[in-house]
Order: C-alpha cells, then structure tokens, then sequence
C-alpha cells in the first residue's frame, strides 16, 4: 500500500541504487563517470557495510564494465552497472556483444550530452546511440520513476521470452542530482513482485559445458540470431504491459510504454522524452488555461517502439511536435524519424507533423520557446522533416561574446 | 643449464586426458594450438575459457566447438574483463551456496599477442592488480594473425609482416615484464616443443591463488612462412638461439628453466623463415641481423649479471 | 583491347579448393586475362575461415557489358575444382547450381568421376597436380594450372593474353622470376591440352525449386543464443581431408616414446591400450609435426590418395 510516510527526498542517483538495491542484485561491476557516479558510491557503500551480498568491484574502463557484466550474467548472477554519455559511447562495443549473449542485466545510463566539445550538461545522444545495441531502453521522467523502473527492468530482462538486458535511462543534473520525494517500497513486497535470481538458461557451471558467443562464418545464420535478438526485444511490449500490471496491483503506480498527459480532445500534441517532459506538461497546462486543446505524450519506451502506443495516440490530430534533446547531424531530430516512420502508413496521420531539437548539453528549453513550439504548429499547414532549433535571441547574443572572447569576433574572422 | 623437474621427468609422464577435440579449422602445425592442447591437459577438467578475438576464436565457429570445456568469445580487448566476471559471479554463487563447489570452473583467458601486447593490456592489467584469480594463456605468433599477419606490439625486429613489408623496424614488447611489475601470483614463458618444461610449469602454478599467467611462442607456419612440420625445430631454435628464453616468476623469484650451454647464431633461427628472407635475399642485412644478435647477447648478458650478483 | 565478337551472355565461373593452392590466384588470372582481351570484369574471393587447408572458393564473372552481379554465383556456367576431396565435403557445396553449368572442370588423373558425378554438365578433367609437381616441384600451387584450365574451356582468352596475367598477377605475389617463367610455361601446356566448350545461358533452365522468403518465427532464448551445447562436436568436421600427404608408422621401429603422441597440435593421435600410436586419420591435417618428432624416423610419408 502507498502512503506518504514511505517517501524519502531522493536524488535520482540515489533512487537507483535504491531499486538496485532492492532487486537484490549479486554483482555490481563498477566505473566513475560525471553524473552517475553517487550511484555507485551509493552500492559501494552499501556493499561495505553489509547491507548488501555480492560483490562489487571496480573495472578498467567502462567497455571492460559492461563486458564483465554480461560475462556475470552469462553465469548467473543478477547484476547492475550504471554509466554516462562517453562512458556508454567506449563501451559500445560491450553493448552489441553482451546482448548477442541473450542474457538479462539492468543497465542504467545517466544522460549526459557526448564530446566533443566535451560537457557534463545532459542531453539524449548517449542513450539514443545504444538504441541499436539490442538492449530494451526506457527513459525515466521522475525520481520515483527511475526506481520503480529499475526494479520493472529486472522483470523484463529476466523474462523467458526477452532474456536481453534493459537499459534504463535519466537524465544528469535535473534527475541525478534532484530531490524529489520517493516511495521507497518495502523489501518484502518488492520480493513477491521479483523474486530472488535464478537463471533460467544455461549458465557456466563444471557439469554442463557450454560454448557461448560462436563466432558465425555465414549470413543466414549471423541473420537468425540476429533476427531472434529483434523478436525478443518486440515481445518486451508484451513482458512490459504485464510487469506494468503487477507493478501497479503491488505498488499503486502505472506505467505504460507511452505516458498520455491531457490527450483526450487534444488537436495538438508535443511528444517529448525524459525529465523536460516535466516543464512540456506545464506548458500544456499554460495553454489549456488560454483554452487551447494541446496535450503531450511522454515517450517512455524508446526500444522496443512502441508503434500501437504510438499510433493510437497521434492519429486524428492535427498537429503534432516532436521536441528532440538529441541531434543527428546531417538529419535533425532522432525521435521525430522514428515516429514519422510509425506514422506514416496511418491514414489518419497528423496534417502538421514537426520536428523540433532543443535542450542540447542541457540547455534550458524555456517558456517561450515551448510558446515558439507552439505557435510554429498553429501556423503550419504542412508537416516538415526540417529541424527547427530551439535557440534564444540571449543566447545567441551570449554566444558571441564568448566567440569575442575565445578571439573569434567577426572583424577577426575576416581576412 | 636446465630446471630440476618436480613432477613430470619426460613427455610420456603429461596426463593422457584431451580436452580439445580434432576437427578445428586452424592451420596445420598450429603452434598455438599445440601449446593450448598442452596446458589444458595438465590444467584438467572443469575448465571455462574466455576467448578474446584472435586465430583461436575460430575453435568455437557455429555450431561447432572444439572445446570439451567451456567457452565464452567476448571481444579482441575484453577477455580479461569477461574472466573476472565469471569468476566473480561463480564466487559469489559459491559463497552463498547457490550453486555446489563440484560445478566451480578454472577460468582460463586465451589470447593472442594482437589482444594482449596492445587493446587487451588494460583490462589484464588491472585484473592482475586486483588479484583476480584467472589462468591466462597468451599465444604469441608474432603478428595479428587472423586477420592475414600484420605487425603487432609483439613482431620482433626485422620481420616481415603485410603492414611492415620492408621488415619491421621498432622492437617487441616486453610483455613479460610489464606483467611482472605487476607481481602476478606466477608468470611464465613456455614453448610447446618443451612438453614438459610447459606441464612442470603449470602444475607448478596451479595451487596457487590470484593470475596465472603463460606466455607462450606459438610458431606459425602459415605467417612465419616454413613448412608446417618443421615447425617444433623451429620453436626450438628460438630456444636454443636465445631467442625465446624459458622463464619463470612465482614467489617474487625469476628464474630460468633452461639455459643453452652454448647459445646457437640468431641467424639459424631466422633463416628458416619466410618472413625474415629479406635479411639474406637478395642482399645480406648484416646492419638488422647484427643488431638482433646484438639484442639477444645483451639480455644473457643482463642474465648472467644478475646471476652472479646474487 | 575490344574482343573480337561480344559474350552472348556473361560467363560466370567459380572456383573451389583449399586454401593455400592458389584458388583467389587463380581467379585473378583469369580475370586479369579476361580483362587484358577487351570484357569487363569482376572477381572476388569468399572469405570465410582463412586458414590452410580449408575449402575455399572464388567467383569470377565475365561479360561484354557492365556487370550488375554481386557476391554469390549460385548458378555458375563453369565450375573449377582444383581439389577433388572437395566433392565428398557436403559443406565445401562444389556442385550448387551445376544444374545450371555447362561445364565441371575437375583437377584429377582420370576420367572415371563421370560415372560417380551427378550432372547434367559436361564434365572435363585433368591431372594439372602432376603438371605442377613436375614443372613447379610443388604440388599445391595450382593457381595457374586452374586458371589456364578455365580460360581455355571458356574459349574467348587467346593464350596470349593468359600468359601475359599468370606473368602480373605472379609479380604481385612477388615471385621470383625463374618461378614465374615456369608458371607460364604450366599455363601453356594446360591450355594447350584442353577443348573450348560451347556455352549455353545458365539462365535457360530453372531449377526445379525456387527459393521462397519465409517469416522467421521468434524462438525461445535456448535455442536462440548462439551457445552451443555439444562439446567436442567439431570431431564431426573431417579435416582429414585437408591432407596431401599422410603420416605412416612403422610398428616395428616404434618404441611408444610417446612424443608423436604429445606433440601432434589436433590431438590426432591416441595412444592404444598397449601404449602404440595410433592416427586418426579422419582428422590427421597431415602437418607432420609427429614424423619431424621421432627420434627413431618411425614414422614414413606416403602421399595422399585420392578419395575418388
């Protein structure tokens, strides 16, 4: 049962090494980066003082994380490891390679925008990077979130008909170092939601050997398991939705692949991921007060796709803005992609489908260019694949001060 | 000069047991196949090995396996992480009765030099420093081998690979000693044509706790360019030339296991092969080959210093 | 150099061996060759496990106009098997597509294949193994012999143009010259004691199934890892095959010293319960590490014989 006297104020670092923690992990291969690190000081404190069994040990480097990690799990053991941004990126490598294994694993990523230039504010491209590495990924918009999801995640992996590790993401500085208050579910009833780790596949023991990670010489069969990676991940719709259900008779709070957030007679709709979400539903509340009929939908499932969620929530409206914290340069928006796709069999598809890219390395995506967003659909008739980038007149004006005083003022500039 | 044996006096004493099956896809003469198959029988049973990329990689291609034991392929740079990965997790599973201790594995890292002398080095290394106990097994022909023989951290001075046509012209990697600075629970070099020398080396090392680590010359008659079946006299005029010496380190004490009473010219070791017939035709180097018998003379020399100061 | 009349259709040939007999050597002869007389031109090796000994392939195809083809020839009009041990290997797959060819070249002393072969191609054979050893001293660098072989029966290459190939394509393996002029004059006598074959379009006949796309239904994640559950089951791939010549033992010098037994790298041999070796010839690579290794000369070469 949920009541208020359960919630702790918890920074969203400390909410996952909470859901770690109560899904009675066994291993935690470990590596520092900015902003997830107080996650695994968290566990590694944890583990010192005995309030948790397993091992915790710190690696080389991330790639070496994340090949441990699958290595640990490929013989048995429950485990969770967490990074950042290039963290993720070095350990690329490790991602495609564990997930091939087909062995479950929480991987939780700290959003954090790549280099270069190199920065500690967040954005989506870290994450979004991995969304081919054959790994479930879901974005966390709350702190109460990211824990609840952490232990839903288990779940999922760990289920016969995925076996893949998850990828559990939020985002640095506004959920990593937030406080926000978090029920903190009791041990027991996380117990009855997720039992105790026993491998349900062949693992590395003396008395049944086993060859794991054969190299493949021909297409066909390189294509079937890749293809079988594919049919797992798109079976975690299903794994998802019946964790969801479980978690909420447990715990009282719903999740769904997609969060609809004032949908119902919405003509227009922002779809956004992550933390901002936050500030999109306060626009949404801005303008249904001026009268308008906008909503927004919160992509929480970014692999697998959640098309139905998708389609079902779009079609039938006459605008739709997706606002990307993530650039493809050379393309625009990755999500707007990926939905246009979805969208674009429907025959009732939004007239007006608009890609929007803000919120870059952690800048600010402020009232007025959420007022910007809006007012680029109303004056739209047409959808556009065409970026439009949410950038101020200040810091427009900032930005070239600072390129005066990096020695790149324009009079300089010109020979 | 050669080691007191302790447990085996000739090859006909190595345990029987086979853990590799035939039917392996390597080449002909492949050396380090003959090195694995060696140590793995006086490691035993009970055996996972973790593979990093290299000519090995392809003694598990689908659905194929050649191994009795077990068997996870992780990435050209990410053995030595897999291993402490599995061996934390078995541990873990052990302590908490979760699994029983006649299922607990040896785990055995089996890389080349491609992986070991460069991309695997940080992971090893940090293994070793963290005391993990692991067996690793470095098969070391002198080149990235399966990927058609370029030059690694491991060629040797004046061989010829594809990216060093002319001959290389840096100097191998002192793997050996970077990993003893490390001060790993036993470390040595091996070579397959001393059968027993390698078992004695090995069983030597296996009731000890924390890494466990081989190096091995694996001749390499399709890189190195000599008939297959020459291929242990080759290993052995690595030996005997002073080459390759025969070494250990266990108990912070290095020693060497065998020391040729007269050392053999360089050149009756790089004749035979393909890969150094630039130093002879169409014009003799005596400039490189001065230079490699002029770098093998010095370490003995080190060698003998050292004997003789202590 | 325009050809004297265009290809009425494209030619397209592949070549099967082991590695290390000189198959991608081959290839580019021919096609080198093919070139040099005015066609265009595409060849390629298929990779796969690169080692010594093992089946290997390449395909070369050839044509008057731009060739839009690529990868595998699954329908050749001329298939080359430069080592005949290949046909009793189901996975080296010589004969896909033969229903297709025109003709099968096969590198073997005589012609009594004919009868054990299923196809509906002319078959054509000829020892070029005995030509090399005997020109070339070495019996497995075919290259030039298989190339010749193809570029005669395919019939638009004049020798000229073969001789000028086995000549570049040589230096770039940088080959000493004396080994190259005998390469040429191995080209020439393979040439000169083959026929051209009428070629008819591969296109002509379908084959009686055609392949279907099928839906790949979602398997459990037992079946779907790539793990492998059967230890030691590559003892089911017979690289015994992969010989040329194969290691005899002499019981009567043989003091069961044990050492052919420990050094042999495949684990080839076994030792009897009265302690004797005993080689597993389904698997021996024929290395001959363990002949090297007795210390009485126990153990004698014979040469390989033929599976056919």
């Amino acid at each position: 049962m949920v009541t208020a006297q359960n919630q702790k104020l918890l920074t969203g670092n400390a909410a996952a090494a909470w859901g770690a923690r109560l899904a009675a992990i066994d291993y935690v291969p470990a590596f520092p980066i900015t902003p997830q690190t107080e996650i695994i000081e968290t566990l590694a404190r944890w583990f010192d003082a005995g309030e948790m069994q397993g091992k915790f040990v710190t690696l080389d480097s991330e790639h070496s994380m994340v090949m441990a990690a699958g290595a640990a799990a490929a013989a048995g053991v429950r485990v969770f490891t967490a990074t950042s941004s290039q963290g993720l990126v070095y350990a690329m490598e490790a991602l495609y390679t564990i997930s091939g294994w087909r062995v479950p694993l929480v991987l939780v990523n700290v959003s954090r925008a790549l280099a270069s230039p190199i920065t500690l504010g967040p954005d989506h491209n870290d994450v979004l990077a991995a969304r081919d590495a054959g790994f479930v990924q879901l974005h966390c918009e709350s702190c109460q979130e990211v824990l609840d999801t952490v232990l839903m995640a288990y779940r999922i992996a760990e289920d016969e008909r995925v076996s893949a590790p998850v990828l559990v993401n939020f985002d640095g500085f506004f959920l990593s170092f937030t406080r926000e208050p978090v029920e903190i579910p009791d041990a027991e009833a996380v117990r009855a939601f997720l039992p105790r780790f026993e491998a349900k596949y062949p693992t590395f023991r003396a008395s049944q050997p086993l060859a794991q990670g054969a190299a493949v010489l021909d297409g066909a069969t390189y294509t079937y398991f890749r293809y079988q990676l594919h049919h797992a991940l798109r079976n975690a719709l299903e794994v998802h939705q019946q964790a969801a259900d479980e978690f909420e008779a447990h715990f009282g709070r719903r999740y769904g692949p997609v969060e609809t957030y004032r949908l119902e007679d919405a003509d227009t709709v922002l779809v956004m991921a992550g933390a901002f979400a936050s500030k999109g539903k306060a626009a949404v509340n801005r303008w249904r007060e001026q009268g308008r009929n906008v909503g927004l939908l919160r992509l929480r499932m970014v692999r697998p796709l959640p098309d139905r969620e998708l389609v079902a929530a779009l079609v039938g409206r006459r605008a739709v803005g997706v606002i990307d914290q993530n650039l493809s340069p050379g393309l625009g928006g990755i999500l707007f992609h990926e939905i246009a796709g979805v969208l674009a069999a429907e025959e009732n598809r939004p007239a007006v489908l608009r890609s929007f890219v803000g919120g870059l390395g952690g800048k600010d995506i402020s009232s007025a260019e959420f007022d910007h967003v809006l007012a680029t659909l109303d004056g739209a008739k047409t959808g556009s694949a065409d970026p439009e980038l949410l950038f101020t007149d200040a810091e427009w004006r900032q930005m070239q001060q600072r390129l005066a005083v990096a020695g790149k003022s324009l009079e300089a500039a010109t020979p | 000069m050669r080691a007191k044996r302790e447990f085996y006096h000739s090859p006909k004493d190595l345990p029987a047991a086979e853990f590799l099956s035939p039917g392996s896809t390597l080449c002909a003469g492949c050396g380090g196949l003959a090195t694995l198959r060696l140590m793995h029988k006086v490691l035993g049973e009970n055996v996972v090995v973790v593979d990093a990329a290299g000519c090995m990689t392809m003694l598990t291609s689908y659905p194929y396996t050649v191994m009795q034991s077990s068997w996870l392929y992780t990435s050209m740079s990410g053995a030595s992480a897999g291993a402490q990965g599995i061996r934390d997790a078995l541990d873990i599973l052990l302590t908490q009765h979760r699994l029983p201790e006649t299922d607990n594995l040896k785990v055995l890292v089996l890389a080349g030099d491609g992986s070991t002398y460069d991309m695997g080095l940080s992971a090893t290394s940090a293994a070793i420093c963290r005391g993990l106990d692991f067996w690793y097994l470095c098969y070391d022909n002198e080149a990235y081998g399966n990927t058609g023989f370029q030059t690694s951290a491991a060629s040797p001075l004046g061989a010829q690979t594809s990216t060093s046509p002319g001959g290389f012209a840096g100097r191998k990697k002192d793997i050996f000693e970077i990993w003893r600075a490390h001060q790993p629970a036993y470390l040595a070099t091996v070579s397959a044509h001393e059968a027993v020398d390698l078992a004695e080396k090995v069983r030597r090392a296996l009731p000890l706790a924390g890494p466990k680590l081989f190096l091995g010359l694996a001749v390499c008659p399709t890189g190195w360019g000599f008939d297959p079946a020459n291929g242990f006299e080759i290993a052995k005029l690595a030996v005997e030339t002073g080459v390759w010496p025969l070494k250990e380190f266990v108990h912070g004490q290095l020693r060497h296991t065998y020391i040729p009473s007269r050392f053999r010219p360089v050149v009756e070791y790089l004749q035979p092969q393909r890969r150094f017939r630039h130093l002879f035709e169409p014009q003799r180097r005596d400039d490189v080959l001065e230079q490699i018998q002029h770098n093998v003379d010095a370490y003995w020399q080190r060698v003998a210093t050292e004997a003789a100061t202590t | 150099m325009r050809p004297d009349h265009e290809l009425t259709l494209m030619l397209r040939i592949r070549f099967h061996g082991r590695g290390g007999q000189g198959v991608k050597t081959a290839s580019r002869i021919l096609d080198t060759a093919a070139f040099a007389s005015g066609f265009q031109v595409q060849d390629s090796p298929v990779y796969g496990a690169e080692r010594r000994g093992a089946a290997v392939a390449a395909y070369v195809r050839i044509d008057s106009g731009p060739i839009l083809e690529r990868g595998v020839i699954d329908r050749p009009d001329l298939i080359v098997i430069g080592d005949e041990t290949l046909l009793a290997d189901g996975g080296a797959g010589v004969l896909v597509g033969q229903q297709a060819a025109s003709a099968v070249f096969v590198n073997a002393p005589t012609a009594q294949l004919a009868a054990k072969l299923e196809t509906a191609a002319r078959l054509v054979t000829l020892d070029i193994t005995e030509r090399t050893l005997r020109l070339l001293g070495k019996a497995s660098a075919l290259s030039s012999g298989l190339a010749a072989a193809a570029a005669r029966l395919i019939g638009e290459i004049p020798l000229e143009q073969l001789e000028s190939a086995v000549k570049s394509e040589l230096a770039e393996l940088s080959l000493a010259e004396e080994t190259i002029e005998r390469n040429v004059a191995l080209a020439r006598e393979v040439f000169q004691a083959l026929p051209a074959i009428e070629f008819r379009p591969a296109t002509g006949e379908r084959p009686a199934e055609q392949a279907k796309v099928v839906r790949l239904a979602y398997d459990p994640p037992l079946r779907s890892a790539p793990t492998i559950l059967a230890p030691g089951n590559a003892a089911q791939r017979k690289t015994g095959d992969w010989r040329v010549e194969r290691p005899a033992i002499d019981y009567e010098r043989c003091t069961r010293c044990g050492l052919c037994f420990v050094a042999c790298p495949d684990a080839a041999i076994t030792l009897d319960e009265k302690g004797y070796p005993v080689i597993d010839y389904e698997h021996c690579k024929g290395c001959m590490i363990c002949r090297e290794q007795c210390p009485l000369e126990a153990i004698e070469t014979e040469k390989e014989t033929r599976s056919w």
